[in-house]
């Protein structure tokens, strides 16, 4: 044995035991391997720009649904509000979408598919809001900034819950990331009271009034104060605690950051995008791969649909048609009404040459014989020629008003006269009218509720206002759904059916809601 | 865990002691291999001839033995040639010896390796001399129909990897395929390897064999060993073929005449375009495939003196495919080579490095459009294309191939460099580093066209791309594997014959991906980088769940390992083998990454025994069996941790912002697959061996597999399901092979066997799971009771001859008119709807066989393999997936459809577009295929003397001759994964290969 491979071997050998015995004394985390380029708990502790991601994140859930599925503020929430109100009908071709023409003639049943994917949609975005209220604080970014995170948080969950408790009435409340192994704890699945869910969003969007910061010191497309401010106004409203959204609406007109825009038309353009009035609403926009920045599919859902003849290249389903009973909704010289309808004009009589409809940006819809249904929202028209396009037209960048200062003026102006300060609501009913081209208004309920419907048309508010007024003043919505055409049961229609899957899944926990 | 490597390093320093301590005076030295394989033969007996000294060959082969200069010496070995050899006053003899049996096989075992005779498990080998002259470019594709228990579903892609089912299918969503072993390199891909390199592929098929491989071994495990060099001079030698391809069936599509006929019939509004100057008719399938070369060439030199042994070789390899711009292109280089530094230490290497260029063709477009496109329209006059979009809304098949440029080049480097240290004669101790490198890089062009006439000979249609862009993807992984073992063995007293290894493993596996995109990319390929294009369109690893290319998320893994094994035979005729794994895997939480796999085989070997030592006939007759568990962890890494998605959008202040969303609900709990397997076999051998045979029994039972449960909306999960461990599938059946080999007289031997496997695959119980639906178009669940991948469908039982029988059966759903498809009211409910729907069988064959067979008369030899499945079913997709009624139809059905002159009743009258899954569609997936056949001749030594050559062979090969099968489609072999396989919608055509061979051993 030549002793030279001895020193070979006992060197080689030497090498591996240091190796070795480095490996073992990392031991303890050699198996411990952090997920690759993806974002984790570790992630979020070392980095202060996690936790912003995780906010952004919850207000991403605004654009769900991609049309037909999970929901949050896209299609599915547009039949749920307005084909099921009396301002418009489910509209397309009579036998297209059967479930939302259940939803239009409150015929819908526990399988419907817009209740689950709105129920869906709500429950994920809500599972976001606590899943980043969960790690926000592991964040090392100072106090203040995890302070402003957790209230734009919150207020984008008490505006999800605020959704829910209109919708179904009283839901299981999550107010934190459950544990896996609670999936199917009844605990969890039991649905808490109405009254509960509201204060649970008045705590939330408490919060964010408290810590959230003024329109000024805040990116546009983020809530701030007032948002938080508005919004909880609003859930005051429907709490009928007149004197704190009297309180709440005051302080944001006083605050003189928000003034009604000029042009009621351009609202819902993207000229009017974040403008003078917009409180909060949902930011839209193009992106390079041209396939996610945007509510998918809410403008086409709602685009003119061509019929009877054909012949011209559509600009979607036709679905949510304004109804006749909105249509008749106005006042003369009201210049609401063509800012929020696209009529189409009747087919000439024989001989005679059809003008069709000329929209804002010049695109021609020809006449009555060439078009699936007689009315098309304006507002949820997005031009393909004048306004931002990346060339993919299921993400047209439409931003969907939430909370604008008109509705503000309202609230104010019905809390006012519940608390029988006339000489305000009068001040806030002209300011709305004056816009609109209209002379002043007694300053009574009736007034109000009328100026909220043709106001706030096709804004996705109709149907839940409807209940709510009936609540605070009975009588009312049958009537009104008979002259739209809709028999409205009273103790029933005013929420819609527990999806029955998620009754299934809970192993009947979840209870149904009554006359379902 | 720190005992764990305490463990390996008291190994490595075993390694260290002086081997000097046990060094003997004056020794004759040498290594005893066997001499078909080269590999080291252990135990054999080496005898100083006329006294009583004596020594045994260890774990390497190797003897050491005290003898004069003028000794003669004699190896002794059951089941081979005795041997004398003279000293002759040299200091080494290496000896060959022959075997006289197959029993003495030596198979490898995974960290070791055993003589056939004494295996208490399921190995099945393959010597690399049966794959090497296939046309085919994986050695997994040339196992095809020869070994029992091992299913090899053949893919024609080039440069795709067949599917390998060992006893069935044991998972739902984890991976399915086997743990491959190269030289030490545990990977689930070996097309890197050429096949001429491979000296044996061993197929460790039960648990109780593949239980060293512990949470990786589930799916059974196939090691492949490449080729060392012999001991002699250096031997030049080289093997070729080439050949061409061509697919090996197509279906008949409705001519003209009969398209324009059905669609006159069908769509009698239709108008049909008119191109002045062609009258015929298109094959589309003619337009774009063609006959492909095949060709691959090896060199190797290798050799051994008593210090070192190498082979190095190089390998090209071509497969065109059949697809026009179809090319497939690899190199492969490889060192092989170990160096005795003493007696004692050993350091061997083996390494092989790849580059393969892959051109790939659009074949889920272009092959469907293919089978749409109406035959009445010409494929392209000059420069121009036939406008199939602007008539029927079809693409183009040659605008969808020429439009799309697709290459893959792809880099590995793959190794081992290990030290086997031999103190003393009964320890061999080794410590290897293997390693696994990857560097690959996708280039995906889309051309700028429009649908006008600079393109088309009539403008119009949807076929255009506005823009050009450009995707590349790049990926750069390794895998290294650090193992540690120490080999005891030992023979006590005269019988009890011990083997023992210990050892540890530590892994780690890392992959990068990176991906780019931009439009308007120049349409020179030498601007085809991601520096030109328009910037503003340039995306990086985007979030897009509509491209799963780009989404390839990085990952990292780590594994350590704890082994253990004994073997143990009294007389050779009692046998034991135990396994002891313990895994530990980063993919799991810290409280669930620990497992033990253990197994044990026991084996008697009966032939052995005094009561049948005369029994005539009977030559050798064992019975063994086994039990082990086993695991499957071939799960993402990271299932249990939370993670956000990253790249949410939004926008704020006009301007996009990514967010991240944590939405995924998972269990944290989630653990690797378990399965147990019990498995008993005989094996026997008649009239000395000439008939030999096999038969098993196996039971394997995957508990714990992956399943998703639903879960309430309220969580938030997107899809409201969780994946968790909850589902129980078994696979059992038997395994039977029966071989005879003959030689009639001199120079005229013969062969012949048959393999088959019966198994029975069952979902046993998905413990709350939920039965998954799978398929393009959902043709299959997979639920309680039923196979993996069950076809779930309507009945059809007819055609609706009239209206009176629409109206008089139950109502159905479908809305039929007279001549539409019959479906059965399978519920009894009184309607046709979609809960008619039941199980029709699945594509998992529930036998499947292998018939071989070779001639040798004189220096000609003629070899056979047949392969085949009985009883399985297939789904004819693309017959359903009709997009327009324009689609062409099959000429079948053109001339068998429902008329009212011709009231069939099995064929509708039309196929209209979104028919239901039914079982109109379902086929019988039986075939028997001639896989292979080769006829060779090896000329005669003396004729080779004035060309330097050693021997010399000619031959002719010839792959998937003959298929017979009811089937109506391309082929029945459709690969898939365990949920969907079956489904032909857009299969790459099964090839034929004929190709002509030469093998030349220079001298």
């Amino acid at each position: 044995m030549k002793p030279t491979h001895f020193t070979i071997v006992r060197r080689a050998g030497t090498a591996a035991l240091a190796l070795s015995l480095a490996v073992a004394s990392g031991c303890k985390t050699f198996l411990d391997v952090a997920p690759q380029g993806q974002l984790s708990e570790e992630a979020i502790k070392a980095d202060p720009a996690a936790a912003q991601k995780l906010v952004d994140g919850v207000y991403d859930a605004l654009y769900l649904s991609g049309g037909f599925g999970a929901d949050v503020n896209g299609f599915q929430l547009v039949v749920l509000s307005d084909i099921a109100s009396d301002d418009a009908d489910k509209g397309s071709t009579p036998s297209d979408y059967n479930d939302a023409a259940n939803i239009d003639n409150f015929t819908a049943t526990p399988t419907n598919s817009n209740v689950n994917n709105v129920w869906n949609g709500h429950f994920q975005a809500i599972a976001r809001a606590n899943q980043a209220l969960d790690k926000i604080p592991l964040s090392p970014a100072d106090a203040s900034i995890k302070n402003r995170q957790l209230a734009e948080v919150r207020f984008l969950r008490g505006y999800f819950y605020f959704n829910l408790v209109r919708l179904f009435g009283g839901v299981p409340l999550l107010d934190r990331v459950p544990s896996v192994g609670d999936v199917n704890n009844p605990a969890l699945q039991t649905r808490a009271s109405a009254a509960d869910i509201y204060a649970f969003i008045i705590s939330d969007l408490q919060f964010a009034v408290d810590n959230l910061p003024a329109k000024a010191g805040t990116d546009v497309g983020r809530a701030n104060k007032t948002a938080a401010q508005a919004m909880l106004a609003k859930v005051y409203l429907y709490q009928k605690n007149y004197q704190k959204a009297y309180d709440l609406t005051s302080a944001v007109i006083t605050s003189g950051a928000y003034s009604l825009y000029g042009n009621y038309a351009d609202i819902w353009r993207t000229v009017g995008n974040n403008n003078s009035e917009s409180i909060f609403e949902v930011q839209t926009g193009v992106n390079a791969a041209c396939n996610n920045s945007a509510l998918q599919l809410y403008v086409v859902a709602q685009g003119p649909r061509s019929g009877g003849k054909y012949g011209w290249s559509d600009l979607g389903f036709g679905f949510n048609t304004p109804s006749a009973s909105l249509a008749n909704a106005y006042e003369a010289g009201d210049v609401r009404r063509a800012g929020t309808i696209i009529f189409i004009n009747p087919t000439a009589p024989a001989g005679q040459r059809s003008t069709g409809t000329v929209l804002w940006d010049g695109f021609r819809i020809p006449s009555q014989d060439s078009v699936e249904g007689s009315r098309f929202s304006y507002k949820a028209y997005h031009s393909r020629t004048k306004e931002p396009n990346c060339g993919n037209t299921d993400f047209l960048p439409k931003n969907i008003r939430i909370m604008r200062y008109a509705e503000v003026l309202l609230i104010n102006a019905e809390a006012a006269v519940q608390l029988g300060n006339t000489a305000a609501a009068t001040t806030d009913l002209t300011l709305v009218r004056a816009r609109a081209g209209l002379a002043a208004a007694a300053p009574t309920l009736a007034n109000i509720w009328r100026e909220r419907r043709v106001e706030l048309a096709m804004e996705h508010d109709r149907f839940f206002d409807l209940v709510r007024q009936e609540s605070v003043q009975a009588g009312r919505i049958v009537p009104a759904y008979a002259a739209h055409g809709k028999t409205f049961v009273k103790g029933k229609n005013e929420i819609f059916p527990i999806p029955q899957s998620q009754i299934d899944l809970s192993g009947g926990v979840l209870t149904q809601n009554p006359g379902y | 865990m720190k005992n764990l490597h305490f463990l390996t390093w008291v190994l490595l320093a075993l390694a260290l002691l002086p081997a000097a301590l046990f060094a003997q005076q004056a020794p004759i030295t040498g290594v005893v291999t066997d001499a078909a394989s080269q590999e080291a033969l252990i135990g054999v007996t080496v005898l100083v001839k006329g006294t009583s000294i004596n020594a045994q060959t260890g774990v390497d082969g190797r003897y050491s033995i005290a003898a004069p200069a003028d000794a003669v010496l004699s190896f002794n070995y059951v089941g081979y040639a005795q041997q004398e050899i003279p000293v002759a006053g040299k200091t080494a003899v290496n000896v060959a010896l022959a075997s006289t049996t197959k029993l003495n096989e030596v198979v490898v075992v995974g960290y070791g390796t055993q003589k056939r005779r004494d295996l208490t498990g399921a190995v099945a080998r393959i010597e690399g001399d049966e794959i090497v002259n296939q046309p085919v470019q994986t050695p997994t594709q040339a196992l095809q129909g020869k070994l029992a228990g091992v299913q090899i579903i053949s893919d024609g892609t080039p440069n795709s990897q067949p599917t390998v089912r060992i006893r069935g299918t044991g998972t739902l969503l984890a991976g399915a395929n086997p743990l491959y072993v190269v030289d030490g390199v545990q990977t689930t891909d070996i097309r890197n390897l050429s096949n001429a390199d491979i000296a044996s592929i061993d197929v460790l098929k039960d648990a109780s064999a593949a239980a060293i491989y512990g949470v990786r071994g589930a799916n059974g495990v196939i090691i492949v060993t490449t080729k060392k060099g012999a001991v002699g001079k250096p031997t030049l030698s080289y093997s070729g073929t080439y050949g061409f391809k061509e697919a090996a069936h197509l279906v008949e599509m409705a001519n003209a005449d009969q398209y324009k006929s059905y669609i006159t019939d069908t769509s009698p509004t239709t108008t049909f375009p008119t191109y002045p100057g062609f009258s015929g008719t298109t094959n589309w399938y003619k337009e774009i495939l063609k006959r492909g070369t095949f060709q691959n060439h090896n060199l190797a030199v290798s050799g051994a003196t008593d210090n070192v042994r190498y082979y190095f070789s190089g390998n090209l390899l071509q497969d065109d495919g059949l697809l026009v711009d179809n090319r497939f292109s690899r190199l492969t280089v490889r060192s092989n080579t170990s160096f005795s530094l003493s007696d004692k230490v050993t350091i061997s290497s083996q390494a092989s490095y790849s580059h393969a260029n892959t051109r790939d063709v659009n074949i889920g477009s272009a092959y469907l459009d293919a089978y749409r496109a109406a035959p009445i329209i010409p494929a392209r006059q000059g420069d121009l294309f036939g406008n199939t979009a602007a008539y029927g809304n079809v693409g183009n098949p040659l605008v969808d191939i020429g439009k799309n440029y697709n290459q893959s080049s792809e880099n590995r480097l793959q190794g081992n460099i290990g030290v086997d240290v031999r103190p003393v004669e009964w320890l061999t101790l080794r410590s290897a580093i293997n390693v696994d490198l990857n560097a690959n890089t996708r280039t995906i062009y889309n051309y700028q066209f429009n649908n006008d006439a600079s393109t088309f000979i009539i403008a119009g249609g949807n076929q255009f791309n506005t823009t050009s862009n450009l995707s590349v993807m790049q990926s750069n992984s390794y895998r290294y594997l650090w193992e540690n073992t120490a080999t005891f063995h030992k023979v006590f007293g005269e019988n009890h014959d011990l083997t023992v290894l210990a050892g540890t493993t530590t892994e780690e596996g890392q992959y990068t991906p990176l991906y780019g995109y931009r439009r308007s990319v120049s349409a020179d390929p030498n601007q085809w980088y991601l520096n030109t294009g328009d910037p503003n369109t340039s995306v990086v690893n985007p979030y897009d769940p509509n491209n799963p290319d780009a989404n390839m998320l990085p990952s990292k893994d780590r594994r350590f390992s704890v082994l253990g094994r004994i073997n143990y035979s009294y007389a050779g005729r009692y046998l034991l083998t135990a396994n002891l794994r313990y895994d530990a895997s980063s993919k799991f939480a810290s409280d669930r990454r620990k497992g033990v796999f253990p197994s044990l085989g026991l084996g008697w070997v009966v032939s052995d025994e005094e009561f049948l030592k005369d029994v005539r006939g009977l030559s050798f007759l064992k019975l063994r069996g086994s039990f082990g568990r086993l695991g499957n962890d071939q799960i993402p890494t990271n299932s249990f941790v939370t993670t956000a998605d990253i790249n949410i959008p939004y926008v704020i202040n006009g301007q996009p912002v990514l967010g991240a969303v944590i939405s995924q609900i998972k269990d944290g709990q989630v653990h690797w697959e378990t399965t147990t397997e019990y498995d008993a076999a005989l094996e026997f051998g008649f009239l000395d061996n000439h008939l030999t045979g096999e038969v098993t029994y196996y039971n394997k039972r995957t508990s714990s597999a992956l399943i998703p449960i639903n879960i309430p909306g309220i969580l938030g999960d997107p899809d409201n399901q969780l994946i968790t461990n909850a589902a129980d599938i078994t696979n059992r059946g038997v395994e039977a092979a029966l071989n005879w080999r003959s030689t009639i007289v001199d120079n005229f031997t013969y062969n012949f066997g048959v393999n088959a496997t019966f198994n029975q695959n069952r979902i046993a119980n998905l413990n709350g799971g939920q039965a998954l639906f799978a398929g393009g178009n959902l043709q299959t669940r997979s639920d309680n009771g039923q196979a993996a991948g069950s076809f779930y469908l309507l009945n059809a039982i007819g055609v609706y001859q009239t209206q009176d029988e629409i109206n008089s059966g139950p109502k159905s759903t479908f809305a039929p008119k007279v001549g539409d498809l019959k479906y059965a009211d399978t519920n009894g409910d009184g309607v046709i709807d979609l809960n008619d729907r039941s199980y029709y069988g699945s594509y998992q064959p529930p036998i499947y066989f292998g018939i071989n067979g070779g001639i040798n008369v004189h220096n000609f030899d003629l070899s056979f393999v047949f392969s085949g499945n009985l009883k399985n079913k297939v789904y004819n997709a693309k017959k359903q997936n009709r997009y327009a009624g324009t689609d062409n139809v099959e000429a079948s059905f053109a001339s068998s459809r429902w008329t009212a002159a011709n009231p069939s009743t099995t064929n509708p009258s039309t196929l209209a577009s979104s028919l239901p899954n039914s079982t109109y569609f379902l086929e019988s997936g039986a075939y028997l295929r001639l896989t292979n056949v080769i006829l060779g001749y090896t000329f005669p030594v003396s004729s080779l003397e004035k060309a330097h050559l050693a021997t010399l062979r000619v031959f002719l090969s010839g792959q998937n001759l003959f298929t017979a099968t009811k089937y109506t489609g391309f082929t029945p072999e459709l690969p898939g994964g365990p949920l969907d396989s079956g489904i032909e919608a857009q299969t790459y055509p099964t090839s034929r290969t004929l190709t002509v061979g030469l093998t030349a051993n220079f001298k």
